[in-house]
């Protein structure tokens, strides 16, 4: 094993050996130092154990410590899954509303063939697939025949329904015969989900047609009914999702600016919305309002006709001594209106954000503000200019309204407490543009109609949001390697697949109250996954900071141990030539 | 059909621009990022810009003002509980009213970049959240001392132009604007920007790279620099030219009065983000970032229900509820909205059980940590006792 020394071992043992043949001890310190004694192979050995044994540390225990204890973690999230969502590949919402037909009048043969011949004449005005409408012949409360259902064919089984106003069917047509008046007509329920149609015994289709005047004018009625909410899902779907686009044929631009526009206009969905109601004046007067009963009286049967879809917080103020923006334009008097005028231009400048004590920052809905200003009897009556008008909506903000002073006896005065009949025209504005704000749609005259049509177009953009809140995510995960994803987040993702699916389903079997709720989860816990607390850091870490982190740390356990293993390894190189 | 499709075409062209123009609020973020006396002119800058966004229509509440340290009340302050931004000092920009949001050391880049993309715990009160959505405008004012694609928060550590990039691109993925106006007054400004690579951002900064941004004068009373170049100029436009709310002055006016021989350093601006590029941003209005105008609607006089009608309806719905309860308290079986309680207790169920555990866990822990530190004390203390016990020997 000797002949593994290295080439300073060997040379030292040429002096040695001459040692013993005794040059003189200065000839000798002349000719070389004195060399030490010759490496055992024990000790050259333990060396290189000592040398393999540090390696072996920082390899196996020091290197997988590191990258365990600097790797991100980031759970595992359906990346695919996700983006499909937001690209419409999973669900494609529809929505099939149910119309029952209830004929009492009509023998069950006429009734269903009426109901088919209809059927027909919808399916050919309507031009918008995914929202159609299909009818089915109701029992008449009072009749105890057989249910039947007719319409296109669908996988999914309809129960039958014991009352006739179920709350899944959307509305319900009730077939009058009439012996007098214009017929057919027809007249839409203010407050049902109803819709009365006239008709002479003699308008009934024989059983031979496959058309009638009657059949298509139900259907051009129910056509009308719902031309509004088919338009606003379908600007729905063609805003949201990139896949839908081709669907729409007839929208006209004018009808679809102003559906940009009340989407403008409208609040986002919230579970809960926080209305508050103040009142403003520049003066010492009215100081008390009776807004408690007027709110109960003029407000609370809307808010909770509204309760199935989202509920209120409502909050009251008066404010006194209010004045306006120093920076806004003054009113001007007009003498041809004979009153105090404010430019449409400068409206938006009219509330004092930096002085009126609105936005209370409270509770977690948004805010709706009403504002209620009552101007000073020198300043009075105030208009608007362009349309003498007294009331404006501020989009996604809320409202105001001007209360000009009651004139009595030639000069107007402001009471000091207004009363709830003074209250109620300022109530029935702030009422209208509550539902304009919330996205109400204009029509059908019929309310609990307007109601079921927003909750339908809530649930189809709660489910566009969230989706779009995945996919959001799905690509932060790609586009941000460093950030780290918690378990919490797949779970939060989990949970939002599930219900937007759930939701999917509802609205495909037109449960549409239960896709809502379903909506409504998945959006907070696509909500939640998304803005995850821990999901943020020092993401971005440059590489020369890495360098300078790491190199003070490790340069000086490197040195010795990169020089020990290329000073071993070039003894085994030598060894390696002296074999050959 | 065919003779359509161009007309619809032609007029969702004109009406694309309308569309893209259209926000429904204005937020401002302010941030200074610098401590101490000496830095006095960086809260200077952000208080100025605050009195002036705030005046132009911006409730505070929109406006998320973030300053590192108190000058106002700074034992230094020859002028106990204000701050001026110019030697005459006849303009107190701390008044009476003023909100500031984060504050002294809760001024990190951390938050900052947590307020940017609303990660912040569920206690946060809304004051101090960026409550955005994709109709929000927002202007971005960042002042302090920074380099070469960094920004210093606080002498204590830094925001790079990446980690700012990120953060937006984090904000257009969720929607959280609908345009931003990115404003930086820093040494070499302009790197900062250089990063961003998020749609609708228009960057503007005081300096090129290697270019110092300078102050613009000193009090001699306060004992400092009161103010930069960059944001005199910026304020002396829209203190003079932008009036009032209405003022119809455009973003190229204001890049315009940017003057060289002034500022002493070369301001830049990106253009490239922006929908519309250099003449889509320069063509936008100041009003549209500073200030806070909407296209109210004014209600017509007609086309409405008349009140004797609403009074009807509400008197129908009113109707409608009893009946509705009255069925309900008849048909306890039944409850009207079965889902809606179901969901409900679900969740508190799900709330109540993780409360618990939350707290059942922490206890365990802290018992095992405790033990575990007592046993690593006990056996220091026998490894010590052997060893002299064995030096004895």
């Amino acid at each position: 094993m000797s002949s593994v020394r290295d080439a300073n071992a060997s040379s030292n043992t040429k002096p040695a050996a001459n040692d013993s043949h005794s040059p003189p001890p200065i000839i000798k310190a002349a000719i070389a130092k004195k060399q030490p004694p010759p490496e055992t192979s024990e000790s050259v050995w333990t060396r290189r154990w000592v040398i393999f044994s540090f390696w072996a540390v920082a390899i196996f225990l020091g290197l997988p410590v590191w990258w365990k204890a600097t790797a991100i973690y980031r759970a595992e999230l359906p990346l695919q899954t996700m983006t499909d969502w937001a690209d419409g590949k999973i669900c494609k919402p529809v929505f099939p509303l149910r119309i029952a037909v209830e004929a009492p009048a009509l023998p069950l043969q006429d009734a269903q063939h009426l109901v088919r011949t209809t059927q027909h004449a919808l399916d050919d005005l309507n031009e918008f697939s995914a929202h159609h409408l299909r009818l089915m012949l109701a029992a008449a409360p009072f009749a105890n025949a057989s249910q039947e259902t007719v319409g296109t064919t669908n996988d999914n089984t309809i129960e039958p329904f014991r009352v006739p106003r179920d709350k899944d069917i959307a509305l319900s047509i009730r077939m009058l015969p009439v012996e007098s008046g214009s017929t057919p007509r027809s007249e839409l329920q203010q407050y049902s989900p109803a819709l009365d149609v006239y008709y002479t015994p003699n308008q009934i289709p024989p059983p031979s047609s496959t058309s009638s005047p009657l059949a298509t004018f139900i259907a051009n009625e129910l056509h009308k009914v719902f031309a509004e909410e088919q338009a606003t899902l379908a600007h729905l779907l063609s805003t949201t999702s990139t896949a839908h686009v081709s669907k729409i044929k007839s929208l006209s631009p004018e009808f679809s600016a102003e559906l940009e526009r009340q989407s403008t206009r409208a609040f986002k969905y919230a579970p809960t919305y926080h209305l508050t109601f103040s009142l403003f004046s520049p003066t010492s007067v009215p100081s008390d309002w009776e807004i408690e009963s007027a709110l109960q009286q003029y407000l609370t049967p809307l808010l909770e006709s509204f309760s199935s879809i989202s509920n209120f917080t409502v909050d009251t103020q008066v404010q006194l001594y209010a004045t306006f923006s120093p920076s806004m334009r003054q009113p001007e008097f007009d003498a041809e209106l004979n009153a105090w005028t404010l430019r449409k231009e400068d409206l938006s400048g009219f509330i004092n954000a930096a002085e009126w004590p609105l936005s209370p920052s409270i509770g977690i809905g948004p805010t709706i503000n009403f504002v209620l200003y009552v101007p000073d009897p020198s300043q009075s009556p105030l208009l608007v200019k362009e349309n003498g008008g007294n009331s404006w909506l501020v989009p996604q903000w809320g409202g105001v309204r001007i209360l000009n002073p009651t004139v009595s006896g030639g000069a107007p005065s402001t009471p000091a407490k207004l009363d709830k009949e003074a209250l109620a025209s300022a109530m029935h504005t702030f009422s209208d543009q509550l539902f304009s704000l919330l996205g109400v749609p204009q029509t059908p005259a019929s309310l609990p109609l307007r109601l079921t049509t927003l909750t339908r177009v809530r649930a189809a953009s709660l489910v566009f949001s969230a989706s779009s809140t995945l996919s959001a995510l799905a690509r932060l995960y790609k586009a941000l390697p460093s950030i780290p994803i918690p378990d919490t987040v797949a779970k939060s993702v989990d949970l939002t697949t599930a219900h937007l699916q759930l939701a999917c389903n509802d609205l495909r079997e037109g449960r549409f109250q239960g896709a809502l709720e379903n909506a409504r989860v998945a959006e907070a816990e696509a909500e939640k996954a998304f803005f995850e607390r821990s999901m943020v850091g020092q993401v971005y870490f440059p590489d020369e900071h890495k360098v300078a982190v790491y190199l003070p740390l490790l340069g000086p356990v490197a040195v010795p141990l990169v020089m020990a293993a290329l000073k071993e390894l070039k003894s085994f190189l030598v060894w390696i030539k002296r074999r050959e | 059909m065919s003779l359509l499709l161009p007309f619809l075409s032609l007029a969702l062209l004109a009406l694309a621009p309308y569309a893209s123009t259209e926000h429904t609020s204005n937020w401002a973020v302010l941030v200074s990022t610098s401590r101490f006396w000496f830095n006095y002119r960086h809260l200077a800058n952000v208080l100025s810009l605050y009195r002036t966004v705030k005046r132009l229509g911006i409730p505070d509440s929109q406006i998320i003002l973030m300053l590192p340290d108190d000058m106002a009340c700074n034992p230094r302050n020859a002028f106990p509980g204000t701050v001026y931004n110019n030697a005459d000092r006849a303009l107190d920009l701390y008044g009476d009213n003023i909100e500031v949001d984060y504050r002294g050391y809760e001024v990190t880049v951390e938050n900052f970049l947590r307020l940017m993309t609303d990660r912040v715990s569920e206690d946060m009160p809304r004051s101090k959240r960026l409550l955005t959505d994709d109709r929000s405008n927002i202007l971005v004012y960042m002042t302090g001392h920074g380099g070469n694609e960094f920004l210093k928060f606080q002498d204590a550590e830094e925001i790079s132009a990446f980690d700012l990039a990120d953060a937006f691109e984090q904000m257009w993925e969720k929607k959280r604007y609908h345009e931003i106006l990115f404003m930086i007054d820093t040494c070499q400004a302009n790197t900062m920007y250089s990063k961003f690579y998020s749609p609708n951002i228009l960057a503007t900064g005081s300096s090129e790279i290697d270019q110092s941004s300078y102050s613009h004068h000193a009090d001699a009373d306060v004992g400092v620099a009161v103010i930069d170049r960059y944001t005199y100029y910026n304020l002396e436009f829209l203190e003079s030219q932008v009036r009032e709310p209405t003022s119809k002055l455009t973003l190229g006016d204001l890049f315009d009065s940017y003057d060289e021989e002034k500022i002493h350093s070369h301001p830049g601006v990106r253009y490239d983000l922006f929908p519309g590029g250099e003449e889509g941003a320069r063509g936008r209005l100041v009003m549209d970032f500073f200030g806070n105008v909407q296209n109210v609607e004014v209600d017509g006089e007609g086309g409405k229900r008349n009140e004797t009608e609403w009074l009807e309806e509400l008197e129908a719905i009113d109707r409608l509820i009893n009946e509705a309860r009255r069925r309900h308290n008849e048909s306890v079986s039944a409850p009207l909205f079965p889902q809606v309680q179901e969901e409900k207790m679900v969740v508190n169920e799900r709330q109540s059980v993780r409360r618990e555990g939350a707290v059942r866990v922490d206890e365990e822990s802290g018992w095992g940590k405790k033990i575990v530190g007592a046993a690593a004390l006990l056996g220091c203390m026998g490894v010590w006792a052997a060893g002299s016990w064995l030096e004895a020997l």
